[in-house]
């Protein structure tokens, strides 16, 4: 066994095999399985940085599955983006596995404990494999098991809402899966192959012989994949799914799920469609009008709920439209900033879930409206919230104002300029629903209590810090996340 | 189920699905079907047999699915790993046409059909319990 | 653009497998007991398959089985479409037997399995 030829098999095979073995563990030793899926998840995040450090030297990995070198074999391709995410999952996954200690206990009622790990491994593994992968099929299996395993990480909780959520939510990813799978039946027909880099290559031929079967395959990856990206009409399973999951899934779900299918559908569009095609069959015009709605409704939608969870949920819908926005500019600063937004709403929407999740841990409160005073009793877990909704308000030195910036220089590249009026308004409409909160828990006076630590695990409170400080490293230092970012934004509008 | 017609008749039906189900695994090589068809069908027949003479489906037997469905997981995934997954080692293949004239893929066939019958006995078995 | 009917009913299984996708697509779109559903995403899910294995399938082909005893020339269909539907095929079973999991869990939770009901219990409280 070569360790080093089959790193993308062994990352993705790795978690998948800490999963089956959660099973087994989860009936006979269900006290380890915390401890075993950190390891395991440490052995994925150990591989992407290896992965990274590889890519990072201009390398880009090709893997043949059993040696069948492509049209014919599966291939998976790790390129910048690729390997960017890969270390944004795996390393999410290893922060949220640490919380998760002392999190599950608290939110997962104790006979299905072990088998939350086993979901959350399978989760993971198939993410990984969504991102690697460069084959059409391999892509529609993962995208399903993704969908399994998220619904299984929100029906966890057992409760009655959650239970409804995850039926909604498998009901509209299948038929989301349904329409991927009826899309790469179009692509097979038309160029006999599944191989992304195929598939590309004999698309560009034929592009003008066949205009009405590329429309409609075009507009069936967008609705498959977007369903499960939660763009702005196709959302309505999101807010349910996300707020009444474990604070962990939510985070999971909202930081990381959604944005695997958004990486998928870019290089659907970018690498095998094309720009041209995707101008050419008017898609771009629809995402940007649907990521337009997307940033306004979201924010609105957000601003009117009271229960904080489904919030923040709402918020991840707007954010969504950002990144939509971004790629949907189609020029290179505006992708980059999608790109780069994939990564920052990641940090940001996994702090603030985990944040909730800690406040719920330590207090009971789920209302926004019962925040007075929590800026001092859980000091920590308020200064990495109020940092990370700093950065989705969009104020600079923090991550959110980057990708602004970003977009709204995109906006200018595309000539048009009226997006970067939609930033600002969308900004105040953040700082409208975010700012209340941080308001209450550190200027309204509420019932003199002195400033004390708080009363969380530390296993909690570092995921949290880190995610926070992630935040602020990629508000004060961008540069290189950029240049690195650029060098695959140059592939994409090759 | 209480009915003397389907315990008699299914008392000899159970058997030959259930040797359908083997011959269809074991023949995956030389004929279409395989582990996937052919375990399911042995599940059918495992599952009719439980549906019909019902006082087996409660006993201690219950949860062994689950465990064989591991266990065939496992081996199929290391038969199938050593055939598809490690570069150019193919194994040994026998003479076309015969009972394993797929070298080890007829092993790999095996543990499967054994896992899907088994994966599906217990998913029916936890849907049953959840009543 | 005018339609050439004679490649329509030329190709006929392709038509009939997009009529089925709509009629699950339909199927779960209007029915508001939770089993029809599911059973929508089935019905929606064959279609696909048979989509696929009218694109894998060669008039007088037979199944591709390596055999030394068959002439050079014999016409074998295409393999990798019904590979895929089986795995299509697994994916479908494991998302039905989830999705009927969650729906026992709901009726016990509310006692009826019709989408209004539950929204109607929900609503009152």
């Amino acid at each position: 066994m070569h360790l080093w030829e089959n790193m993308p098999f062994f990352l993705v095979i790795g978690s998948l095999v800490g999963a089956f073995v959660m099973a087994m563990f989860a009936r006979w030793k269900k006290e380890w399985c915390p401890y075993l899926t950190i390891i395991s998840v440490g052995f994925s995040f150990i591989l992407s940085c290896i992965i990274m450090s590889r890519v990072a030297g201009g390398e880009i990995i090709h893997y043949y599955a059993g040696g069948w070198r492509p049209p014919w074999g599966i291939e998976m391709m790790i390129d910048e983006l690729g390997a960017v995410m890969l270390l944004l999952l795996s390393g999410s996954f290893l922060l949220i596995a640490i919380y998760c200690i002392y999190a599950v206990p608290k939110e997962i009622h104790p006979s299905v404990s072990g088998w939350y790990y086993t979901c959350f491994l399978l989760t993971l593994s198939a993410m990984m494999g969504m991102v690697a992968t460069n084959d059409f099929f391999n892509l529609f299996v993962m995208v399903e098991v993704t969908g399994i395993g998220a619904c299984a990480l929100v029906a966890a909780k057992g409760e009655k809402l959650s239970t409804e959520a995850a039926l909604r939510y498998l009901i509209l990813s299948s038929i989301g899966a349904a329409f991927l799978l009826f899309a790469i039946a179009f692509a097979y027909q038309l160029t006999g192959n599944l191989n992304m880099t195929y598939v590309a290559a004999e698309l560009a031929n034929i592009r003008t012989q066949y205009p009405v079967i590329i429309w409609v395959m075009i507009s069936f990856f967008t609705v498959g994949l977007g369903l499960k990206a939660a763009l702005f009409p196709l959302h309505i399973w999101l807010p349910d799914a996300h707020s009444s999951a474990p604070s962990p899934s939510s985070a999971i779900l909202s930081g990381l799920v959604v944005k695997v299918y958004i990486v998928s559908i870019m290089r659907v569009y970018f690498l095998v469609f094309g720009f041209d095609i995707f101008t050419g069959t008017y898609m771009r015009y629809l995402i940007l009008a649907m990521a337009t709605l997307a940033i306004l409704f979201g924010s609105f939608f957000a601003f009117v709920q009271v229960n904080l969870k489904r919030r923040l949920a709402y918020s991840t819908v707007a954010q969504i439209g950002y990144i939509f926005l971004g790629f949907g500019l189609g020029t290179v600063w505006g992708i980059t900033a999608a790109m780069l937004h994939i990564i920052i709403h990641a940090f940001m929407k996994v702090c603030l879930f985990l944040s909730a999740g800690a406040i719920h841990y330590q207090t009971g409160r789920k209302k926004v409206t019962e925040f007075v005073g929590l800026g001092y009793q859980m000091p920590v877990t308020m200064v990495s919230f109020t940092i990370a909704s700093l950065s989705m308000i969009g104020i600079p030195l923090f991550g959110g104002f980057i990708t602004k910036y970003g977009i709204a220089l995109g906006s200018l590249e595309a000539d048009n300029p009226y997006f970067i009026a939609l930033i600002v308004l969308s900004g105040l409409l953040n700082a409208s629903y975010y700012l209340p909160l941080i308001w209450q828990a550190y200027f309204v006076s509420g019932p003199r209590i002195k400033l004390k630590m708080d009363a969380v695990p530390l296993s909690m409170l570092v995921p949290i810090m880190i995610m926070a400080a992630g935040v602020i490293y990629m508000g004060v230092f961008p540069g290189g996340a950029l240049n690195f970012l650029g060098k695959a934004v140059t592939r994409f509008l090759l | 189920m209480d009915d003397y017609i389907a315990k008699v008749v299914f008392r000899y039906v159970t058997l030959v699905v259930i040797i359908y189900g083997f011959y269809v695994i074991l023949h995956g090589s030389a004929s279409p079907g395989g582990g996937f068809a052919g375990g399911s069908i042995l599940a059918m027949g495992i599952l009719i047999y439980f549906l019909v003479f019902g006082e087996h489906w409660r006993g201690r037997l219950r949860e062994a699915p689950m465990d064989v469905a591991i266990l065939f997981l496992g081996l199929g995934a290391a038969v199938e790993g050593i055939k598809f997954l490690v570069p150019q080692k193919h194994g040994l293949v026998g003479a076309p046409g015969t009972l394993f004239g797929g070298g080890w893929v007829s092993l790999a066939n095996f543990c499967i059909g054994t896992l899907v019958a088994c994966s599906i006995l217990t998913i029916i078995y936890l849907l049953v319990k959840e009543e | 653009m005018t339609i050439d009917f004679s490649v329509l009913l030329l190709n006929y299984p392709y038509f009939i497998s997009i009529i089925i996708f709509c009629l699950g697509c339909l199927c779960i779109l209007t029915q508001h007991n939770l089993l029809k559903k599911v059973i929508g995403i089935n019905i929606m899910q064959s279609g696909i398959f048979l989509f696929y294995i009218a694109l894998g399938n060669i008039k007088g082909g037979i199944a591709p089985i390596y055999d030394p005893g068959l002439p050079e020339a014999t016409l074998y269909i295409n393999p990798l479409t019904s590979t895929l539907i089986l795995t299509g095929i697994v994916v479908g079973f494991s998302v039905t037997a989830f999705a009927l999991a969650l729906i026992v869990k709901l009726h016990q939770f509310y006692g009826t399995i019709h989408a209004s009901e539950i929204i109607r219990m929900r609503s009152l409280g």
